[in-house]
């Protein structure tokens, strides 16, 4: 230090990463070593990988990939959250139906897709979700247009039609996580049947769930379907043929119904004697069948749909 | 390896064994973990049909996952950077003992601190889904009629799984200790890590389907580079076998592609330390 400088302190280049002491020259080969080893060590543990990966991934809900976002979106709730998935999944349920009592559409659309994405195992949020937007929705945007008295039937219909559409996108989506359930199989038929007034799909997707060993009445509501269609013939050969698998003993094949059915399908087509159903005796009548049911009384719904 | 060199490790892993359950971090995550596993039987009620004893399971699993992985990050930097900072490291490299053996040590007494947090996890779990399912078998013998749901035998493997994870995320944070200057940098490298390795087989599934050239590469490298973590959450097919599918023959391939990486992470962290200034 000169006099010139006084006291001051000396001021020396810094240095920086790329310096030869720098950390980026340190650590460096380091990285390179890291790379080199974890890449060989990927490669030589890819035949594991490969035949232990298919059977462990078979146990994940399956990640959608049609868009890479929407995968990763996926991908990252499923790797954060892990086993609590199921509860964050059922906590946002449950904040959905409290939006639910205050018919906030936007919410209630929004976090059933939140809790069916976190968790697509249950068949309730599937099941529940489709339903609300199918039939609850459709009454809340009516409402705060106005009202059913003030809304053209026109704008009815067609807000009836949208939320139908977004139900059964709902339930597709369902659909490719337990592929041929069918529980939403009868939930399409349904939005078919009930919203839409298409029967010709409410009678596919009734007869697809009843294929999947679905509930019996999905077999005698289509059997209905395609008599209301008027393809009588198909609905006889139907019930014709699933006659002889319907067990006695359980009241829910409701087997003394189906052959009614039979025998009024005969009188229809005009069937011979000789060619009509034979059956040895009566099937068993249970008690429930000779109850009066009570029925609501008809609210007279002013639905149609194009 | 000499036995001697055994001898060190053994002694290092031990002392790194006794100082970690006396802290309290440890202690608290433990109280923490064994709480939640337990609050799985309350919440219980918040489940949507998916079924009481695999949601129960489900919320165990999750436990075991989330703290085993914060144990695993955060106690092993925090052992590795203690001994640097009050210089006990500088002491012990003074002695004969080799840098790839205090590194080995230091992993040795992670992995058994690891293995008494998932055995307590795993017998607490086992223990509530066993009273859970007693109760339900006298309360509704009609669906128990091919006897118990739970594999208990299974929820062990799974245990034993999830410690042979475990042990790669201490490896993985070992590695990063080992060029990093500090315990904060090492625990968010190291989760920033695990979260990748976690989300890995999203990369492995899309890449073929990414337009993007350079994306497609990219999520190729990380298919490569990083192991699978996705791959060691089996425990549900392990404890409920009738949800299907072959699951036995992919364990010991699913223990074997741990333990290689725990080495594969060992020797980088072994590498990494060689140069680091103690």
């Amino acid at each position: 230090m000169n006099k010139a400088q006084g006291n001051a302190p000396q001021l020396t280049p810094s240095a920086g990463p790329f310096a030869p002491d720098g950390w980026l020259r340190r650590q460096g080969l380091t990285f390179l070593v890291a790379v080199v080893v974890l890449s060989l060590a990927g490669l030589c543990l890819r035949p594991v990988h490969d035949r232990a990966w298919p059977v462990a991934r078979a146990t994940l809900p399956e990640t959608r990939v049609h868009d890479l976002e929407g995968a990763l979106g996926q991908g990252v709730l499923l790797a954060v959250l892990g086993g609590f998935r199921a509860i964050v999944a059922d906590l946002v349920f449950i904040q959905m139906t409290a939006h639910w009592e205050d018919d906030n559409r936007e919410k209630v659309e929004s976090l059933i897709d939140v809790a069916t994405t976190i968790d697509p195992r249950p068949e309730f949020f599937w099941v529940n979700g489709s339903r609300i937007i199918a039939y609850d929705i459709r009454h809340w945007r009516v409402e705060h247009l106005g009202g059913r008295e003030q809304v053209p039937e026109a704008v009815q219909r067609r807000i009836n039609r949208e939320q139908a559409e977004r139900a059964l996108a709902l339930l597709d989506r369902a659909l490719e996580y337990h592929p041929d359930e069918p529980t939403f199989l009868l939930e399409k038929a349904q939005i078919y049947a009930n919203r839409l007034k298409n029967k010709e799909q409410a009678a596919h997707y009734f007869h697809r769930a009843w294929e999947q060993d679905g509930p019996y009445y999905a077999g005698r509501i289509y059997a209905v379907l395609l008599t209301e269609l008027g393809r009588h013939r198909d609905a006889y050969d139907f019930l014709r043929g699933w006659w002889d698998d319907l067990p006695e003993d359980d009241f829910r094949a409701n087997k003394a119904l189906v052959l009614e059915r039979i025998r009024s399908l005969e009188d229809k087509l005009g069937i011979p004697e000789h060619q009509r159903l034979p059956v040895d005796r009566a099937p068993r009548i249970f008690p429930y069948q000779q109850m009066a049911l009570p029925v609501a009384p008809d609210q007279g719904e002013v639905e149609s749909s194009d | 390896m000499s036995a001697s060199a055994f001898g060190r490790i053994g002694v290092i892993g031990w002392n790194t064994f006794r100082e970690a359950v006396r802290q309290k971090f440890f202690n608290f995550l433990v109280v923490l973990a064994v709480a939640m596993v337990a609050s799985s039987f309350f919440f219980r009620q918040f489940e949507f049909e998916s079924g009481e004893l695999r949601f129960i399971a489900d919320f165990g699993y999750g436990a075991i996952f989330l703290f085993g992985s914060i144990l695993a990050v955060v106690m092993t930097a925090q052992l590795f950077f203690n001994e640097l900072d009050n210089r006990t490291a500088l002491t012990m490299l003074a002695k004969p003992v080799w840098r790839w053996e205090f590194i080995t040590g230091k992993l040795f007494g992670v992995a058994v601190l690891l293995a008494v947090f998932t055995a307590v996890l795993t017998l607490l779990l086992g223990g509530i889904l066993w009273w859970r399912e007693t109760l339900l078998m006298t309360e509704y013998p009609d669906a128990f009629e091919d006897g118990r749901l739970v594999s208990y035998g299974g929820l062990l493997l799974f245990g034993l799984i999830q410690w042979v994870k475990f042990c790669v995320v201490a490896a993985i944070t070992l590695f990063v200790a080992g060029f990093a200057n500090t315990n904060l940098y090492t625990v968010v490298v190291s989760f920033i890590g695990v979260l990748i390795c976690q989300l890995q087989y999203v990369a492995h599934d899309t890449w073929q389907d990414v337009e993007n050239s350079l994306l497609q590469f990219i999520l190729q490298i990380v298919g490569l580079l990083f192991p699978n973590f996705q791959m060691f959450n089996i425990g549900q097919p392990l404890t409920f076998p009738d949800s299907g599918g072959e699951i036995e023959t992919a364990v010991p391939l699913i223990l074997g592609y741990g333990v290689v990486y725990v080495f594969v992470f060992l020797g980088l962290a072994v590498f990494a330390f060689r140069a680091k200034e103690v």
